[in-house]
């Protein structure tokens, strides 16, 4: 089963560079956090959703489904018993749910989903080496930039792993479906184990692959994808800037898109 | 000719190990030259490779003597970058070598880190990929690359950066015998190259094209030379882990004259000399059939698609396994031969169609019922092991189906033994070597006395006399009573244990009969990647029954008994 996230797609978004996605994502993060009134992250999730079509993002949305769906009912129906506010709508005993706290819970839901979706999107469009040029020429040290495309590069490797020695386990009689807490810790050292052998194993793999392709983290090191800013980058950059600051605008001056004001 | 590699009196003890795992090596490669290195599992192989390109010592601590030069200049005067242009290396695991996004960037990465232009870099992308046979492959995903494929970038990818030595160890290891033809033949385009090469391999046909054969045994360099000088002796490449050529221990036993390294030289001498008797070719009925309702494991039109895939990776599997049959799965790489060993406990739910286990389906048995009839030992036991002595390894299943203590203590002691892993008991598994960790695998599936066991390529990785020992070891379960399934690529493993064959294709399964049958039928296994062993190829063109070098010996020796 193919877990990688990219897709090899010519899309406006895949002809970007790096830089201007690795800007724009942490924008949209921003944007997401100035508001939390559901009205307004939902509308964002909206907009992610439509870019996640332009994109042709749609598989990486659907290998991943069950944890954005996960991540938007849980903060959807949590944040409401952690949070009050000043129309109760409901109460029982000590529990109480007020109309605002509702509110609250489904725009932390938009707004996690959100971040998810933005992420994926990144990741869809973006190749991992584009990844690490983009953050070498931000001018962040290259063991850095990369040891985190490394580290995204690994996610799907490890979780492949992860299934074979749960079914390798599975296979002499380990009950993974039993309900008991206790024993279900029990559990988790023969899974454990194997996978920290196998992570140190391959890592160790890994870097003498890499030492051999000469790599060295102090080196100088030439590009063959160059990442360059073009014309359109600018003004995607210039038009996301200008909704970085409407936002903030928004929020701080106008105090609008918001439930609970002392929140973020 | 200028000499490339030279190694000097060079030993080498890994930090905390008692003994040095090379010793005492004196080498040198010319320029140009084909290496063969070869020698049983822990000789010291991979150590000497990662010397040769400075990992050992710079990666590894330990205590390093001696020196190794390059192209005149110490291997620890080098930094890893410098080194990489002089050596490449290849490992045997090109899973792990592989890690970027498609096919161009993982020949670029190697020739960023050197520095090169962009412009050159796409040269030698086109250069290589032309020689390594993916051309017009520069954007495809990595991941869809059959495994041949893969391992060939891996090389390509090293070579890529002009290396003046490539140094592969063990590359064609986990390769279906046409992918490990492929690897074999851009070696020889290599060496057409002029580029020097060293290979670890533990088959001898491999050594056959080789300028020479260095032989290793427990650290120490056996025997330096021409191939064919050493291939010809059955008696030291057996004592150091390496199979002899089948068509030399035919000769030898049969005390024909000469030293056929090959099928076709083999053929030669025996027509020239009028060594066998001419008969038909006999025609093998491909008895597809398998009648009877004694199966433990049974398949009726099973499909299996992986969630949110597009194809089938099974198609409409049909076939049957009867109890106490020893039986082959063969195939490519990716041809769904682990897919379809997944069912059988269950691991996986057939998309459409059933897997019946001693006729009912595996979805009606709980998981715990179905560890207790089939045992799954899994490709590499890492995979599984956790336990800090082989005792608790061994007993983990027993333990968590709920047997007591007396149970676990009795079926642990007759795994052991059947495993010959007695006096390993309060041993930590993590130190065992490759070969004993596979057996402690086995030997935890075994103790819960599964009535089938199958397993995923038992033999990678392990050398000869260790492939012996646990294939004898299944043919004695075998006769107890156990079903046996293997999946292999090793091609003389099947000819010689299996009694039955399934052999498949993109899901398919294209031939499945006998092994006498299924092997006969050359041009069927092609499509499937496999190609049988020299003495089953010399077989089907004598027109005999043998599998294997005693049977046809004994089938040649009847013959010149009834001929006088």
């Amino acid at each position: 089963m193919n877990l990688s996230i990219y897709s090899d797609d010519k899309t406006w978004l895949h002809s970007l560079d790096p830089r201007t996605k690795l800007f724009g994502t942490t924008i949209v993060f921003i944007v997401c956090l100035c508001f939390n009134h559901p009205l307004h992250t939902g509308a964002i999730a909206l907009c992610m959703f439509a870019l996640v079509l332009s994109a042709g993002a749609q598989k990486a949305i659907w290998k991943l489904r069950y944890i954005i769906l996960m991540l938007f009912l849980f903060s959807a129906m949590l944040w409401p018993f952690f949070t009050s506010g000043k129309t109760i709508v409901w109460t029982w005993k000590s529990l109480k749910l007020t109309r605002e706290s509702i509110l609250y819970g489904l725009a932390m839901g938009f707004r996690l989903s959100t971040f998810v979706i933005t992420g994926l999107i990144l990741m869809a469009t973006t190749k991992n080496e584009e990844i690490t040029d983009g953050l070498i020429k931000m001018k962040i040290p290259y063991p850095l930039a990369f040891a985190f495309s490394t580290a995204l590069r690994l996610v799907p490797t490890f979780v492949k792993v992860g299934a074979t020695i749960v079914q390798a386990q599975v296979s002499r009689g380990l009950d993974l479906e039993s309900r008991n807490i206790i024993s279900r810790f029990g559990k988790f050292i023969p899974l454990a184990v194997p996978m920290f052998i196998s992570a140190i194993r391959y890592t160790n793999l890994l870097a003498m692959a890499l030492e051999s392709r000469g790599f060295s983290p102090d080196m100088q090191r030439t590009f063959f994808y160059e990442p360059t800013m073009t014309k359109r980058d600018w003004i995607i950059l210039s038009f996301l800037a200008a909704l970085l600051f409407i936002s903030l605008y928004m929020r701080i001056i106008l105090n609008m898109g918001v439930v609970m004001p002392g929140r973020i | 000719m200028d000499i490339v590699v030279s190694i000097k009196s060079l030993v080498f003890t890994y930090q905390n190990a008692k003994e040095p795992s090379i010793r005492g090596i004196n080498g040198e490669i010319g320029d140009g030259e084909f290496l063969m290195i070869m020698g049983h599992g822990g000789a010291g192989k991979s150590t000497l490779c990662c010397a040769m390109n400075g990992i050992v010592p710079r990666f590894y601590n330990g205590e390093y003597s001696g020196n190794v030069f390059i192209a005149g200049k110490q291997t620890t005067q080098y930094n890893p970058s410098d080194m990489a242009k002089r050596v490449g290396l290849v490992l045997q695991d090109f899973e792990a070598q592989l890690f970027s996004t498609n096919v161009e960037l993982e020949i670029a990465f190697g020739l960023e880190n050197i520095g090169l232009p962009s412009v050159e870099i796409n040269r030698r992308i086109d250069r290589y990929l032309d020689l390594i046979g993916l051309n017009g492959m520069r954007k495809v995903d990595i991941y869809t690359l059959s495994g041949g494929q893969k391992q060939r970038l891996a090389i390509g990818s090293v070579i890529a950066m002009e290396p003046n030595v490539v140094v592969m160890d063990e590359p064609t290891t986990d390769l279906d015998p046409v992918g490990r033809q492929g690897v074999l033949s851009l070696a020889g385009l290599l060496r057409d190259g002029k580029r020097t090469l060293v290979m670890v391999d533990n088959e001898p046909d491999a050594a056959v094209g080789a300028d020479k054969l260095w032989l290793m045994k427990d650290g120490e360099m056996i025997a330096q030379g021409v191939p064919g000088d050493y291939l010809k002796d059955e008696k030291l490449l057996v004592s150091c882990g390496v199979m002899p050529l089948q068509t030399i221990s035919l000769f030898r036993r049969m005390n024909w004259q000469g030293d056929p390294l090959t099928v076709e030289a083999a053929l030669e001498l025996i027509q020239k000399n009028n060594l066998v008797q001419y008969r038909d070719r006999i025609i093998w009925t491909d008895s597809n059939v398998f009648s009877g309702n004694n199966f433990i494991i049974e398949a009726k039109d099973l499909s299996y698609r992986y969630p949110g895939a597009s194809q089938d990776v099974l198609k409409d599997i049909n076939f049957g396994i009867k109890r106490g049959e020893f039986v082959a799965i063969l195939g490519q790489n990716g041809s769904g031969k682990t897919t379809l060993a997944k069912h059988f406990n269950r691991l996986l739910k057939p998309t459409s169609g059933e897997l019946l286990v001693n006729g009912k389906q595996t979805t009606q048995y709980r998981q715990n019922e179905l560890a207790r009839l089939i045992g799954y030992v899994f490709q590499n036991p890492d995979n599984q092991i956790f336990a800090s002595t082989v005792k608790e390894e061994v007993g983990f299943g027993l333990k968590v189906l709920g047997e007591n203590a007396k149970v676990i203590e009795k079926n642990v002691a007759e795994a052991l033994a059947v495993t010959g892993l007695e006096g390993y008991e309060n041993m930590s598994p993590f130190v065992l070597s490759k070969g004993v960790r596979q057996r402690v695998a086995v030997a935890s599936v075994l103790s819960v006395k599964p009535e089938a066991i199958i397993l995923d390529e038992p033999t990678t990785g392990l050398d000869y006399q260790h492939q012996r020992g646990s294939l004898d070891m299944l043919k004695r379960l075998n006769k107890k009573g156990h079903t046996v399934v293997i999946i292999t690529h090793s091609m003389w493993i099947a000819e010689e244990y299996a009694d039955r064959c399934i052999v498949m294709k993109d899901g398919e399964i294209i031939s499945d009969g006998k092994t006498r049958a299924v092997f006969a039928d050359e041009d069927r296994l092609v499509r499937a990647s496999l190609v049988p062993s020299p003495i089953v190829r010399l077989s089907n063109r004598l027109g005999t029954k043998a599998m294997n070098v005693d049977d046809m010996v004994k089938e040649l020796s009847d013959e010149s008994i009834h001929l006088q």
